[in-house]
Order: C-alpha cells, then structure tokens, then sequence
C-alpha cells in the first residue's frame, strides 16, 4: 500500500451530500488533480444527475451495489447541513464504508459523540468534524485542502502535517516547502470538542511507515489531546522527531469572561490550557526529540534543531520584500 | 452560551424534573415578590449575573427579616457584580440545609465521552475541594443511562449516605438527561444540597450553571437571545456585525468581538486568525477587535465587516492577515469587499490616512486581489505593505509592530 491508512493508493471515495456547492466543487477540483479517486456521489433526489464528472446516487445503498463503482467505495467524505451528520455517518457505517471524514463545521456535541461511541463500536476511521481533509501529494487528496492549485503548498517529502485548523494544515506545509521540506502527509482532524481522530491516533498510525521524517503538530486550547501526545511520547509509543505549535497563549491574558467550566478543570486538571500543553510537550522534550516553537513561524528553526534533512534546497531568502509598498 | 440561573431552572431543571426551591424571579421589587414573601419564613436573594463567585462579591443575601426584603431585592436585582450588571434577582425559599454536594455534567475530552462529577464535600470552590474527594462517572454508553449505574459508582466511591442512594441516583439521572436532552457543554449544580422539611430529607438544586452547545439542533441564541461570551452587553459595532450572516450563509464575516487597544485585526481562518493575534499580543501591540473571516465570502458581507472593523475610534495600525486560503477567493474579498470599503469611507471623508497597514494574503485570485487592493492603497493615500505568503504568516504583526515604530513612534506593550 502506498500512502496511510487515512488516503492511500486503494482509496475511493463516495462523497456524501454532493451536488451541494462546496462539495461539487471539491468533486470537479479532484477529477481534475487526481482523476478516478472520486469515485461517486449521494444527493437524495437527484440520482442519475450528470451534473457532476462521477455518478450521483439516492442512497449510498445504491452506490455500494452498483456494478461499476460499488466495490471501489471505502472512503466517505461527508459534506452535509451539522444536523444531517449524524445520520450520514451511519448511512456510511450500516453500508460498510471504514474511513470517514465529516468536513461539516457545527456538528452538534452530542451527535458528535454519538458519532464517536459508534465508530468505535464498529472499527472505523473518522477524521473530523471540521476537518478540511487530508492531502498526501504521492498519492492523492481528500477535501478542499490547499484549494484549486495545491501545489503551491504542497510537494512530495518526509513532514507529516496534523492540524485543528484547516487552514493552518495548509499554510505549514506552504511555510516548510518555501524552506525545503516537503509533505508527506498533511491532515486537517478539526477542533472539535469530541474530535474522532486526535493527534496521538494518527501517531500511533503512522509510527512504523518509513516515509514519515518527522510531525508537525498544530494545537489549540480545549481539550486533552495535544497533552495526549506529550504521554504517548513519553511511554515509548512515538519517536520520530515531533516539533509543535501550539496558539490561545494569549487568551489566558485576556480579561476572564463567562469562562469554562469549572467542571472542565476538573475532569483535566492541569490540562486544556495553551500553557499546560506546552509545559507537558516540553517536559517529554527533554529526553524525546520534541520541541515547541514559540512564534508559529519557529516551527522551521524547530525541525531544522531536530536535525530533519531537508527534501529539496530552501527557497526563501533570508528577508522577504513586499510584493507593494506604500509607505 | 451561558444561561442566567432563571432561565436554567425554568426552561431546563422544570422539564427534567431536577427538583429546586420555590422562587420567583423579579427585575424590580413588586406584588409578586411580596406575595411570595410572605408565604416564606426566609428568604434568599440572588442577583442574575453570568459571572461565578457571587456570593463572595455580596450578591447572594439570606434575609429573614421581611421588612428588609424590598432593599435587597432593588439592590441585588440592578448593582454591578465584577462589573456586570445584574438583570434582576431570584428569590427563593430559604432551605433548612443539611448538608452540600457538588455535581456536574460535562464532556471530558480525555475520555471523549461525558462525564459526572460528583462530590459529597460541595458548596464552595470546586477547585478548593481536596481532588481526592471529587469522583468522575463517564458515561461510555450514552444509549443507556439508567440510576442503578449511579448507585453503583456511588457505592464504588464510598457514598456514605446509603438512605439517600435511591432519591440522590435518580436525581443524578434527571441532571444527566438534561444535560444530553438540552444539549449543554456543562451542567453544574453547586451546591446540591440535602434539606430538611418537617421529619423528611430531600435534594434540592440550590443553583443552577448551564453553558448549552453554540451548534445546539436549536441554536440556543434563537431561544434566549445573542449574548456576549466576554459577561458585558455586545457593543452596537459587534450587533451589526452579527448582522451580517443573518440569513446569508455564503461565508461567515460577522465573528467580531471588541478589545480595548489601536490596531484593527482583520483575520481569515479560525487557526489563523488565532495565531496571528496571539503573535500580535506576544509583540506587543494592543489589539482593538478581533475578526475570524471564513468560507469564502461574498463582496458584500466583506465590504460591512470592513466598515465595522475600521469604525472603530482610535485605530493606529490595521493588520489584515490569513494564510493560504482554499477557497476564499482573494479578489472578491480584498480587492472587491474591502477596497470597495475604503473607497467609500475616503469619499465620506471617514478614512484615517494615518493608519499603518500590513497586508498579507495568499489563496485563490491573490495575485490580481493584491493588485487591485494596491491600486486601492495609492489612490486613497493609504500607507503600508502588501505580502502574500512568502512572508510566514507570523512574521506579519511583527512588520507592522516595525513600520508602526518607525513611521508614528508607537510604543509597544512590554509583555513578559
């Protein structure tokens, strides 16, 4: 298999809510990159539409029986209104589909653990919600990420990109190709509260596939899950080099408004703050090569002292000039 | 969104019959008040703010003397509570106490599942309660709740009430099915409390913390009103902004919240946003509203937000910042939406030609949206540099924190 268990050489993808308009879009867009990897769509009401480049069903039932395209479908990319996830993802789960991703922003937290407590009943994958997708440039892509030209941000090499942020997982791989290294596989997991895919399951994922050189991990505050990589770090289970950013310093200066929960701190004390992740990833820096960056833009000084080799040479020069200036 | 104590108790803790005191609820001293009064033997007294600890800032008042329940009511039901200010007060019936508990609902992401929390030492601070004395319940089924698992975990954790373990698990269950049915990020009931009346004991809520799920099946600000997440009234800037997503969902530009500094942040992406003004604050500039533009937009929606951000008095810098988007379209945002703005704010004689500008942008149609954003800049008079992303996204607040230095003497905030 080349490429990982997230987007490989196998995969096929069935997109569920495609005639919408950002899904029709990231149809046409893929065709056009990576021709045959959409392999089908699913819009109640409009089967048989020839509106986009792949065939559109009512039901993904349909989908996995049809003759042509039915065996290639393991692959769902969910693009439906928050409160249709639910219901998407087990269509998905009830047709056999195993890897998920649920692009949809606002999912519901309580249908987002439904969603959770089921997909681990059942063995699947879900990336998401709010994921923007997943790009491995020597095999292919999955969403919008890095848009209509994602060679831009995006070439071939060893850096593994797992972000909260969609947008973020795209601006990295950008800032590390200006500096030589390039992507190998970049994945936009979401911030949600109840996140389906957190970091420390795709290292655990990606631990012993040569082509990884080292993690690039972009982390928000909320939550237990950067605090989670600190721990699998720290009990062996990781050990490639990992270089961190994590943002919300500054919203713990910030003048406290109707701030979360007191139970929250409770359930994770110690953990959920800008500052708590950070101290927990550099304390497992200490005897494991991770390092966090204070400025985001550090992460390049960070990967370059954790001895990374570069995939091709750096392209940026030392001080960059504005494109205008009227000043 | 964080509900007010009466609304809590009368929308959320009546439905699931999560028993709690006789009240009334009043936003000025009048009949119905007096007649509650007078059927109680004391009352307690509750000013309606967001915040927490108010007790401690003098806003919970037991009153036993009938006589000076008016006074409290007019004081507690209008003053400032850690500069809030109070909607109106709860008056409830004052419980013979006996003893109080502390209990919550709420996700913990360590197990990404919910979880209860319960204490027998409840009533103040949760985080002065000894750890070992606070116990966690999650729920790693949330199809089956029923209260012989709390009796369970409650006798796992040394409960030492055992009279109690029947009423107190199907209180528990009442809590967690509000939770979930109600769609909260945390329910917390602090304190719980055991009071007497006549020979019986019961469970009583004697309060009531509701934060509900923004992305609630029912958007919660339809149900109770758009409330601001920093504990002050919106400002009329950040309610226009609001505006601007209503009804149109292409895009979202209306995430807008104001802080009290001079430079206008107009941020794309939620990551990138965030980074980008955490690294503005870490350089020192003061950062006067924050923006979160997303999802592409149309020219319209950026043409209001712009005006909103740039209306702001005060401003000395403008930093207009988001990554490599994917589908934003560059032109239609920055060379269509703001330039458009800024045109018209020079034409109405609104434009600071003062302000220093940093612009960095890249994604869909940047090249000719930052080329007509310039043209935009040159006949308007207005003074700053565009980037798109050769320059590292961080690295921009710390140009224009540069240019600001050099071109209008700003003094940065020394931040440790």
């Amino acid at each position: 298999m080349k490429g990982t268990v997230y987007l490989n050489d196998k995969t096929g993808i069935v997109v569920i809510g495609a005639t919408g308009r950002e899904a029709s879009q990231v149809i046409k867009e893929s065709e056009a990159l990576y021709p045959g990897i959409v392999k089908a769509g699913i819009t109640p009401g409009k089967g048989g539409s020839t509106e986009l480049p792949v065939p559109v069903f009512d039901t993904l039932s349909e989908a996995v029986k049809d003759p042509k395209v039915g065996k290639l479908l393991n692959t769902a990319l969910i693009y439906v209104p928050p409160v249709s996830v639910l219901d998407a993802v087990m269509e998905c789960l009830d047709n056999g589909i195993k890897v998920l991703y649920i692009i949809t922003e606002h999912v519901p937290i309580r249908d987002s653990e439904i969603i959770f407590q089921e997909k681990e009943r059942r063995g699947a994958i879900i990336v998401g919600g709010t994921s923007l997708g997943c790009f491995v440039p020597s095999v292919g892509r999955i969403g919008a990420i890095g848009g209509k030209d994602p060679s831009v941000a995006f070439r071939d090499g060893g850096i593994v990109v797992i972000s909260k942020s969609g947008g973020l997982t795209v601006t990295t791989a950008e800032m590390f190709k200006r500096r030589g290294w390039g992507t190998y596989m970049a994945l936009a997991i979401g911030g949600d509260i109840i996140s389906n895919t957190t970091y420390s399951d795709v290292l655990k994922q990606i631990k012993g596939d040569p082509k990884v050189k080292a993690v690039v991990m972009l982390g928000e505050p909320g939550g237990a899950y950067e605090e989670q990589v600190a721990d699998l770090i720290t009990s062996g289970g990781f050990d490639k080099p990992v270089a961190a950013f994590i943002s919300g310093r500054f919203q713990e200066r910030m003048p406290e408004g109707v701030a979360f929960g007191h139970a929250g701190a409770i359930v994770e004390r110690g953990m959920g703050k800008a500052t708590d992740k950070i101290s927990r990833l550099e304390a497992a820096g200490k005897k494991y090569p991770v390092k966090v960056a204070f400025y985001y833009h550090d992460l390049v000084k960070a990967i370059e002292s954790l001895g990374v080799p570069r995939d091709f040479e750096d392209s940026t020069a030392e001080h960059v000039k504005p494109l205008y200036s009227t000043i | 969104m964080k509900l007010y104590e009466h609304e809590a108790l009368g929308s959320i803790f009546k439905k699931y019959k999560i028993p709690v005191p006789r009240y009334v609820f009043a936003t000025e001293m009048n009949d119905a008040v007096s007649q509650f009064v007078e059927k109680e033997s004391g009352v307690v007294v509750k000013s309606m703010v967001l915040v927490g600890k108010r007790g401690k800032a003098g806003a919970v008042k037991v009153v036993s003397d009938k006589s000076k329940v008016a006074d409290v009511v007019k004081d507690l039901a209008t003053r400032d509570v850690y500069g809030e200010k109070s909607i109106g007060a709860l008056v409830e019936e004052k419980l013979d106490i006996e003893k109080e508990f502390y209990l919550s609902v709420t996700y913990s992401t360590k197990d990404r599942a919910p979880a209860i929390i319960f204490s027998e030492h409840g009533g103040m601070d949760v985080e002065e309660i000894d750890p070992k004395l606070i116990h966690t319940h999650v729920i790693t089924d949330v199809r089956s709740v029923y209260p012989y698992q709390i009796r369970q975990f409650l006798s796992n954790v040394g409960f030492s009430d055992k009279d109690l373990l029947r009423p107190l698990s199907e209180v528990i269950v009442n809590v967690y099915n509000a939770f979930v049915g109600a769609e909260c990020r945390l329910l917390e009931i602090n304190p719980l409390v055991v009071a007497r009346s006549g020979d019986k004991r019961k469970i009583v809520a004697a309060d009531a913390v509701i934060i509900l799920d923004d992305d609630a099946s029912v958007n919660p600000a339809i149900t109770y009103g758009a409330r601001s997440a920093q504990g002050r009234p919106l400002t009329q800037r950040e309610q226009d902004a609001i505006l601007i997503d209503q009804g149109d969902h292409r895009g979202k530009a209306g995430s807008y919240v104001e802080l009290e500094g001079d430079i206008a942040m107009m941020t794309f992406g939620g990551g990138g946003s965030t980074v980008t003004a955490e690294t503005a604050i870490e350089a020192g500039l003061r950062i006067a509203n924050l923006t979160d533009i997303g999802g592409n937009p149309p020219a319209e929606k950026m043409y209001r937000i712009s005006r909103i951000i740039l209306s702001k008095p005060g401003l000395k810098g403008v930093l207009v910042c988001g990554g490599t988007a994917s589908n934003t379209r560059i032109d239609v945002t920055l060379g269509e939406g703001l330039a458009k703005a800024l045109d018209d704010m020079k034409a109405e004689g609104k434009l600071d030609k003062n302000l220093v500008w940093v612009v960095r942008r890249s994604g869909p149609e940047y090249v000719k949206g930052l080329k007509m954003l310039h043209e935009c800049f040159e006949r308007n008079g207005i003074r700053g540099e565009i980037y798109d992303s050769q320059l590292p996204i961080t690295e921009a607040p710390i140009r224009l924190k540069e240019l600001l230095i050099k071109h209008i003497g700003y003094k940065p905030e020394n931040v440790g």
